[in-house]
């Protein structure tokens, strides 16, 4: 263990997320991965190397961090150490860096997550008035239409048009009236169909263990990066979802477009939002965002995408493969 | 029926065939980069293939897993510690340690293998040309006196000796007498 300490730790936490990630994207993007499921559990291979493999590799294989190994490893992050650039260490300098840029972009998304939650979650009153009760119907027709119980609707008789669902124990969908009058009926049961695809993955409570591994690995840039990724996936997933239970992917890709519209350049709207990407992405990330909406609005008018064959002994493949690269990464 | 039954199978061979050599060449392009971030500040520091840069004495004596011949005699022209510490652990384990003029600049290199007849690496000392070889005693033994022209373009003295059952080589550009005075008061803790 000579020289290893918690510096070597976050080094190597840093790099094995980067070059899983590298490996990862450039497999996407080769295989033509586009199902989001698949796409999904490629790149969660990459975060779960810092997280999973790495602990495992530290802690039940000491003799890893010796120099031995060291000298015959991949890539030794110390070699970079030799190199020194105003009396530091290039090594130091590369792991300020890189921590540094995983804070900043984890404080992006994490300020207006803590910022949108100041005012405290909706009131979870059932909703009183016709178009209220009109909408508990619609959610009900949607949510037979995918075979699952219709959540619980808070309805918000005023404020700026939002759809979201919410809640980690016991989820429910979170509609303005102002969403109403600004969807029309088809426009509102995709929209519908998007959020229950949400829950019916339990995204709200994946999102938040997403989140809680952010924060764990905040000095980590590619984590926060690839965290990203795989929150946009889920969106996608939902897209796909509400389109095939619906066949109305026009319908969900206008809804998109004019729920968008509709709040572009407003504050996030007041709640509890447990898709904490989706408002994070709302202020700091504007220009990001509406890239986000067009490339979903783009593959919701294309035909719906396609499983790649021997997805799982693919996923399987790039875990054992990476697992044996990354090894040798010190 | 049974061409047009073989022919999805045959599209699936391939397509595992083209998504496997995918994975080999991603993961072959990314190993190839690994290894040369890895051998990058090496190259950047001129440092050879196989030999390592270590930051003390105390580590090269762990990684040759022996102690190291160093001067009784150290002029107060040097300075001390080492500037560079290079370490070759191949067939034939050895070190050198570059030691800088108060002025600035390696004066004096001392290599050393840690055991056998094997000869110094030459990757762990500079490059020279031999100009002329003369004799001089230490350690009680013969040893070889260089006259050297180094990569800077002077002249050095080098003295090759045996002792301790290694081979040591002290490398200067100082006074000549210097050097032979440092080469005879060479020492090793436990010898």
């Amino acid at each position: 263990m000579a020289g290893a300490s918690w510096v070597d730790f976050v080094a190597q936490g840093v790099f094995h997320t980067l070059v899983a990630s590298l490996v990862v994207e450039a497999l996407v993007r080769l295989w033509r991965v586009r199902a989001p499921d698949q796409r999904i559990a490629l790149r969660l291979l990459a975060l779960g190397y810092p997280l999973l493999v790495l602990p495992a590799y530290v802690f039940g294989l000491p003799w890893r961090e010796g120099e031995a190994f060291r000298d015959a490893a991949l890539l030794a992050g110390r070699r970079w150490e030799e190199i020194q650039v105003l009396g530091v260490g290039l090594f130091e300098v590369f792991v300020a860096t890189f921590g540094a840029l995983g804070i900043g972009l984890l404080l992006m998304d994490l300020v207006p997550l803590v910022l949108g939650r100041r005012g405290g979650p909706p009131r979870p009153a059932p909703p009183t008035s016709a178009e209220g009760l009109a909408l508990v119907g619609l959610v009900a027709e949607v949510a037979a239409a995918m075979r699952r119980p219709p959540p619980p609707l808070v309805f918000l008789e005023d404020g700026p048009p939002v759809l979201f669902c919410a809640g980690v124990r016991r989820p429910s969908l979170v509609a303005s009236r102002a969403t109403l009058r600004l969807l029309d009926p088809a426009e509102i049961r995709a929209a519908l169909a998007h959020e229950l695809g949400h829950l019916e993955r339990r995204d709200p409570a994946a999102s938040w263990a997403l989140m809680a591994g952010r924060i764990a690995m905040a000095f980590n840039p590619a984590f926060q990066v690839m965290a990203r990724a795989v929150a946009r996936d889920a969106e996608w997933r939902a897209d796909e979802r509400a389109a095939a239970v619906l066949g109305d992917r026009l319908a969900l890709a206008s809804s998109l477009l004019k729920l968008y519209r509709a709040t572009e350049g407003s504050p996030p709207a007041r709640g509890r939002r447990n898709l904490p990407f989706a408002g994070a992405l709302a202020e700091p990330l504007a220009r990001a965002r509406s890239l986000d909406i067009e490339t979903r609005c783009r593959r919701l008018v294309e035909p719906a995408a396609e499983q790649l064959p021997f997805g799982a002994l693919r996923v399987a493949l790039v875990a054992a493969s990476l697992s044996g690269l990354l090894f040798f990464v010190v | 029926m049974r061409a047009e039954g073989a022919r999805p199978v045959g599209k699936a061979t391939e397509e595992v065939l083209r998504s496997v050599l995918t994975l080999l060449l991603v993961l072959g392009g990314t190993a190839g980069l690994l290894a040369a971030l890895d051998s990058a500040p090496g190259c950047i520091q001129g440092v050879p293939r196989g030999v390592r840069r270590v930051k003390s004495i105390e580590e090269a004596e762990r990684r040759l897993r022996g102690r190291l011949a160093l001067p009784a005699y150290f002029p107060d022209t040097l300075r001390w510690p080492p500037s560079a510490i290079r370490v070759a652990q191949d067939a034939s384990p050895a070190v050198a340690l570059a030691f800088e003029g108060r002025a600035g600049g390696v004066e004096v290199w001392l290599a050393q293998t840690m055991a056998g007849d094997g000869p110094i690496p030459p990757s762990l000392l500079p490059e020279a040309t031999v100009l002329g070889k003369g004799t001089v005693t230490v350690g009680g033994e013969e040893g070889t006196l260089s006259r050297i022209v180094g990569e800077d373009g002077t002249i050095w003295h080098e003295i090759a000796w045996r002792q301790f059952g290694r081979r040591l080589a002290l490398r200067g550009k100082g006074p000549l007498d210097q050097l032979v005075r440092m080469a005879r008061s060479a020492h090793r803790e436990g010898a």
